[in-house]
């Protein structure tokens, strides 16, 4: 077993950089939206082989064991050649399995680590409802106890990758006489169960990569529940630290910024003083934001927890890769406008797909006004 | 008064312990210092007088050891960097202190270390680190008033030294600095002069800045400097002038990030206090969100100018890409700072439109320092010129 920890930073860097460049696929490079499973498949079942799918995971789970700092490296990698899906895989590598490992039963850990790990299950997200968004507490699926078994009803919206996914795991009211959040169960789903129902929903880019799933008295079994009855809102909460900082990496921005010199290079945008200007106040401003990163990767190196001031990070982050793709779209003009998703040749670089795209970075992770809530309420204390 | 604002400090760096102590010490020093509104309220008085600072403040600041940071052991210096200096720089700015420190201690204080007299240097940099000598730097002449470089004042070759013809304007610190610095054409290129006050006296007229300071004006037809008042030769003068420009601009940066924290954290206390509608006026979103944004300004800042001093630590930095550091802080706390406080004028209500209120201040000073050496605009315009230019070519 390797000790990657133990292992000089640049050359842990090199080791990731030389596997990641020999393997992944070329075509799959920096690509303007999130892949079908099928595609990035064969990438992620090298990454299992290599032993590299979970890095975030300890040894004994099968997992890399990276101390936050390789982490951050490992992630940097793959931004920087532009490896597809988040950075660290899919939902279930990403979140559930630590929540598992933090949260789970023994048996639970056994019977589900080693299949997330190999992409047997492949697993999404359930959270969001209809009426429950930014309120994600105010959530309204509902799951009686029946025996040994859930009985779950109601509706799942906005859940990425379900189309992809075997199994959910979702947050759903058990109890509805006290405070919103202490009704609340972390439950795990097959979604072959019947009763399930998921059907894509098309986005703006095109795109059908999020879904509603309903749920018509599904039944889980109760060994599927994660944590204490009524205490899933805990659960569902811990996310370790470069689970949220992954949104606020600068890498999409930077991906975006690359673009935008391409678009101008093929344009000649460079003569003129105008664009000039407005590009530097971008490039900039993308400076800055890694240097806002850099601050809270630290504070994870450092082993320190991270504040309510991430969401600084986040605003800035997403809002950062906005202006970009704002400004790419203005720039390339009525041509922008007819040219193939994610072409970047003959003066046609796609500007229409990551400004559509981009649209949800300011909703997915919480949207930019829950941000600036968070700031304003718990980091510069304004009353309530 | 405290740090109320919750932010990161530059104690997160990945600095060594003995300079994160050493920040830490000066840190306490400076804030003790500049603790409550005493500072302020000297700024107010002073606003539109002569020479608009206080000499006794001058000779305090110079015991605390703070006029001699950038100046070396050897000189009577205290022989740190600009990591060092920043800390009192944004100490200063927090408080609004009218002394001119950056302007002499790191503008002229950086062209007479990095000019090549060493004599004068001997002569003169003890003096400024004893708070005994204030020197400004003369360089913006009115036709050219963004390069450094772009010298027409004259220096003419005379038996004993040069003799200078031609004008300077916007000298900061001019209006009572004990000497000017002045930077001249001579045969052999850009050259550097110690004027002491005495000579350039005649020719010196005063402006007000907007926070109500002076900066000085300069005529000077044949001010005779003898030889040995040469700061820099044409060899040295222009990096010197380059370097204590760069330096400068970051230490103004640091200046404006202590006084958008303060006003930010003035703003803050009133939104919590104020009350309309039966509520304080923090609980309205609208308020809250716009506080949220000037915070995430804030804190951009902060962390780029921790990035950039510790980037200027780097002993192999090149003179491009220190230019390129400066002029991203420099362009980032200017813009920011006027962002915040206009926007303290705003919450404020009517009361921030009243001379009346402090936050007028801080959006005085805000104005004066995002202007001096070049404002958002302009830096933005160097940062691609010495950064990009592999793109924009």
């Amino acid at each position: 077993m390797h000790d990657w920890n133990n292992m000089n930073d640049d050359d842990f860097r090199k080791e990731v950089r030389r596997f990641i460049e020999q393997n992944y696929p070329q075509d799959l490079r920096f690509l303007p939206h999130r892949p079908r499973f099928s595609v990035i498949k064969p990438w992620l079942m090298l990454l299992v082989e290599k032993g590299w799918a979970a890095p975030h995971w300890p040894v004994q789970y099968g997992g890399m064991g990276l101390s936050p700092r390789k982490l951050l490296i490992y992630m940097d990698e793959q931004g920087r050649w532009g490896v597809a899906r988040q950075f660290l895989g899919e939902a279930g590598v990403v979140q559930l399995g630590p929540m598992l490992i933090r949260f789970g039963s023994e048996e639970q850990r056994a019977r589900l680590l080693p299949k997330i790990l190999r992409y047997e299950t492949i697993w999404c997200q359930g959270y969001s409802e209809p009426n429950a968004g930014s309120d994600l507490a105010s959530l309204s699926t509902e799951a009686l106890l029946d025996g040994d078994e859930f009985a779950i009803n109601g509706r799942k919206i906005w859940t990425s990758s379900a189309l992809d996914s075997t199994h959910m795991f979702l947050i759903v009211r058990t109890d509805k006489t006290g405070k919103k959040q202490q009704g609340i169960t972390f439950l795990l789903l097959d979604l072959a169960t019947p009763g399930v129902t998921v059907r894509g929903i098309k986005n703006i880019a095109g795109t059908t990569d999020y879904c509603e799933v309903t749920l018509d008295n599904a039944r889980t079994a109760r060994s599927n529940m994660v944590g204490e009855l009524n205490q899933g809102w805990t659960v569902s909460r811990n996310l370790l630290g470069f689970e949220r900082i992954n949104t606020g990496s600068p890498r999409r921005s930077e991906f975006a910024f690359k673009r935008l010199e391409a678009l101008a290079r093929e344009r000649g945008l460079f003569k003129d003083a105008g664009f000039v200007d407005r590009y530097a106040q971008l490039a900039l401003d993308l400076a800055d934001l890694k240097a806002v990163y850099v601050h809270f990767a630290d504070l994870l190196t450092r082993g320190e927890p991270l504040g309510p001031d991430l969401s600084v990070l986040q605003l800035l982050s997403s809002e950062t890769n906005q202006r970009i793709t704002e400004f790419m779209l203005e720039v390339s003009g009525e041509l922008g406008l007819t040219v193939a998703p994610g072409e970047t040749q003959n003066e046609r670089v796609d500007a229409l797909t990551p400004f559509l795209v981009m649209r949800a970075v300011t909703i997915g992770a919480g949207t930019s006004e829950i941000h600036r809530n968070i700031i304003s309420r718990h980091v510069l204390k304004l009353p309530g | 008064m405290t740090d109320s604002l919750p932010a990161a400090s530059s104690e997160d760096s990945a600095d060594s312990g003995e300079l994160q102590e050493r920040l830490a010490l000066l840190r306490n020093s400076a804030s003790r210092y500049t603790a409550g509104d005493v500072h302020v309220k000297r700024a107010r008085a002073l606003r539109g007088t002569q020479p608009g600072f206080d000499r006794d403040a001058w000779r305090q600041m110079a015991e605390l050891g703070w006029l001699g940071t950038l100046i070396p052991e050897r000189f009577g210096g205290v022989g740190l960097g600009c990591t060092e200096m920043a800390v009192i720089c944004e100490a200063l700015g927090r408080a609004l202190l009218p002394e001119p420190v950056t302007a002499a201690a790191v503008l002229a204080g950086g062209v007479l270390l990095y000019g090549d007299n060493e004599t004068l240097k001997a002569e003169l940099a003890p003096a400024l680190a004893a708070g005994t000598l204030i020197p400004a730097l003369a360089w913006r002449e009115s036709v050219h008033d963004t390069d450094m470089l772009a010298v027409e004042t004259r220096a003419e070759q005379t038996p004993r030294g040069v003799k200078l013809y031609g004008s300077k304007c916007l000298i900061i610190g001019g209006a009572a600095a004990d000497g000017l610095i002045v930077s001249a054409q001579s045969s052999g290129g850009i050259g550097l002069y110690w004027v002491p006050g005495a000579a350039a006296a005649p020719g010196l007229s005063y402006r007000e800045l907007p926070d109500g300071r002076a900066s000085a004006e300069l005529v000077m037809s044949g001010v005779e400097v003898p030889a040995a008042h040469c700061v820099a030769g044409p060899g040295a003068a222009s990096a010197a002038l380059e370097r204590a420009y760069d330096e400068a601009l970051v230490m103004a940066s640091a200046e404006l990030l202590g006084l958008s924290t303060r006003a930010l954290e003035i703003t803050l206390e009133y939104l919590r206090t104020r009350v309309q509608f039966g509520k304080p006026i923090g609980s309205f979103q609208a308020l809250q969100h716009r506080a949220a944004d000037l915070y995430i300004q804030q804190r951009m800042c902060r962390h780029s100018l921790d990035e950039v001093l510790a980037a200027l630590q780097r002993p192999d930095l090149a003179a491009e890409e220190r230019g390129a550091l400066a002029s991203r802080i420099k362009a980032r706390c200017s813009e920011a700072s006027l962002r915040i406080t206009r926007d303290a004028i705003q919450m404020h209500g009517a009361m921030g439109f009243a001379d009346e209120c402090d936050v007028g201040l801080y959006l005085k000073r805000a104005l004066t320092l995002a202007a001096w050496l070049g404002g958002a605009l302009l830096h933005r315009r160097r940062y691609a010129r010495l950064a990009l230019k592999e793109t924009t070519a």
